[in-house]
């Protein structure tokens, strides 16, 4: 499975998320992911993938604007990479 | 005080989730204390405790429920049974003018719990990320007023076994002096984890479990008691000013009539005859009521030596010669102690009492104390000709003692 696909299905299960909404473009506001839920998601989902999340709350609210973005940024983490300073 | 409409109930509680399936298992003596299923229950002295019966997931989306301890979930349900009743109590409301004061004393303590356990008996550092958000002491209160859009004051009472009884006297207090139309006023208690229960037991103040029987080891104003037996559960009521309660033909289930506040000075757990006798008359002075008028008292009645014969003491003072004409009950027996939202859960069973003019028992009362020696209405329900008003009692560790009177319509 793919991370987006292992991301969408644990949204769906834990979050009440519609799959078929959980998109690449799919910008978290329009999914209602605020900022509080986002931190209860950045939990599980470090449970999901066993990383790590750097707890560097302005950084992480510029550069995740959509489900893409999150997944994307999950891929970075799992990879161990430094992160991408764009 | 000027008198105060209630104008909704709501009840999540041992024995019922619901005013009315809770209140007839009261008629039947049903007992609520059960052997509790807890972590290392080999460790507990004494395993009984009252819970509810309660699925969040049938109340609550997952999310939601997450967000709250089981105290909030106890308290919004309450409080959503309660707004529904009240028939649009909501209708036509200036928001700026409703709000929220709950009684609770343990908080999240759930929360508190889990977290403890996860990094100290785990060795884990991942502590839920909404911890705070559920264990904070004004959560209940907070949820309860962001779920209904009641925009006026919004405050948490913590005054131990009294919290709710606090609760529900400022808030008419409140409504009375003109300052708000509507609250919604109560408590919530969700006190049955390894942590708190071990706390209650390390103060010698809980119950055995009876040996025969563990539904049985509550017994206020017994000779054989040993202790309270905690429960936990949710009370919530509508209180609205009288004249727009009457004004919109809303069902005006009772009148808060009175209130008594005081502190005991003495000790900081030993009740005290003169403090409790005070909060009494102070509530009956309130109401404009002599000790004639009031029907039927819902003790604290707490089972523990200490309370039962002091609060006899204090109802004696109070009451002169009436005392022994006036029919006593603790409830407790059955529902066991919800600490802060005793004092609401049993304003509940005072009123519906009241309404139905029935009185509910003491119940295992087999062998009275010889120093209780008032009508507790032991073991059996007792239909009565009329109630009038009634009492109910709170008293705290720490001190403060608060007694409500209400009379029915």
């Amino acid at each position: 499975m793919s991370t987006a696909e292992r991301l969408r299905a644990l949204l769906a299960r834990d979050f009440d998320l519609a799959p078929a909404a959980l998109q690449a473009e799919a910008t978290l506001e329009s999914l209602e992911i605020d900022s509080l839920r986002m931190i209860e998601i950045l939990f599980c989902v470090e449970d999901e993938f066993k990383i790590a999340v750097p707890a560097e709350h302005a950084e992480l609210k510029s550069r995740l604007k959509t489900f893409g973005d999150l997944a994307a940024y999950i891929d970075t983490l799992v990879a161990g990479k430094p992160r991408d300073p764009a | 005080m000027k008198p105060v409409a209630v104008t909704g109930i709501g009840v999540v509680a041992p024995l019922g989730n619901d005013p009315a399936t809770f209140f007839a298992a009261l008629l039947e003596a049903r007992s609520g204390v059960r052997r509790l299923q807890s972590r290392y229950p080999q460790r507990l002295a004494a395993r009984v405790g009252a819970p509810v019966d309660f699925d969040a997931a049938r109340h609550f989306p997952a999310p939601k429920a997450r967000m709250l301890d089981r105290v909030s979930q106890l308290a919004l349900v309450a409080a959503a049974q309660a707004i529904e009743q009240s028939r649009g109590a909501r209708a036509a409301l200036d928001a700026r003018r409703a709000g929220v004061f709950v009684g609770t004393g343990m908080g999240g303590s759930e929360t508190t719990d889990d977290g403890y356990h996860t990094l100290y008996a785990e060795g884990s550092d991942r502590v839920k990320p909404f911890s705070v958000l559920m264990a904070m002491t004004n959560a209940p209160a907070a949820w309860i007023a962001l779920d209904h859009g009641l925009q006026g004051p919004s405050l948490t009472f913590s005054t131990a076994c009294s919290s709710s009884a606090v609760a529900i006297g400022e808030a008419a207090r409140r409504i009375a002096a003109g300052e708000v139309d509507v609250m919604v006023a109560g408590g919530a208690e969700a006190p049955l984890t390894f942590g708190t229960l071990k706390a209650w037991e390390a103060l010698r103040t809980l119950a055995a479990e009876d040996p025969v029987d563990p539904a049985r080891s509550c017994k206020p104003f017994a000779k054989d008691r040993s202790g309270l037996v905690l429960g936990e559960g949710a009370a919530m009521l509508v209180l609205e000013d009288l004249d727009r309660a009457r004004g919109r033909n809303a069902p005006i289930l009772a009148q808060i009539a009175g209130y008594g506040l005081t502190t005991d000075t003495s000790h900081i757990t030993r009740p005290s005859v003169e403090g409790q006798a005070r909060a009494m008359r102070f509530a009956l002075e309130d109401a404009g009521l002599g000790p004639d008028a009031i029907g039927y008292i819902n003790a604290h009645g707490t089972g523990t030596p200490a309370n039962d014969p002091v609060e006899t003491a204090a109802i004696k003072d109070v009451f002169g010669p009436r005392a022994a004409l006036t029919p006593v009950s603790s409830t407790k027996s059955m529902h066991g102690h919800l600490l802060g939202a005793a004092g609401a859960l049993e304003l509940v069973v005072a009123i519906l009492a009241a309404r139905a003019r029935v009185l509910p028992p003491t119940a295992h009362l087999d062998a009275p104390d010889p120093e209780c020696d008032l009508d507790y209405v032991p073991n059996r329900a007792r239909r009565v000709d009329a109630v009038g008003a009634v009492m109910s009692s709170s008293f705290a560790f720490g001190g403060t003692n608060a007694v409500l009177v209400a009379r029915v319509t």
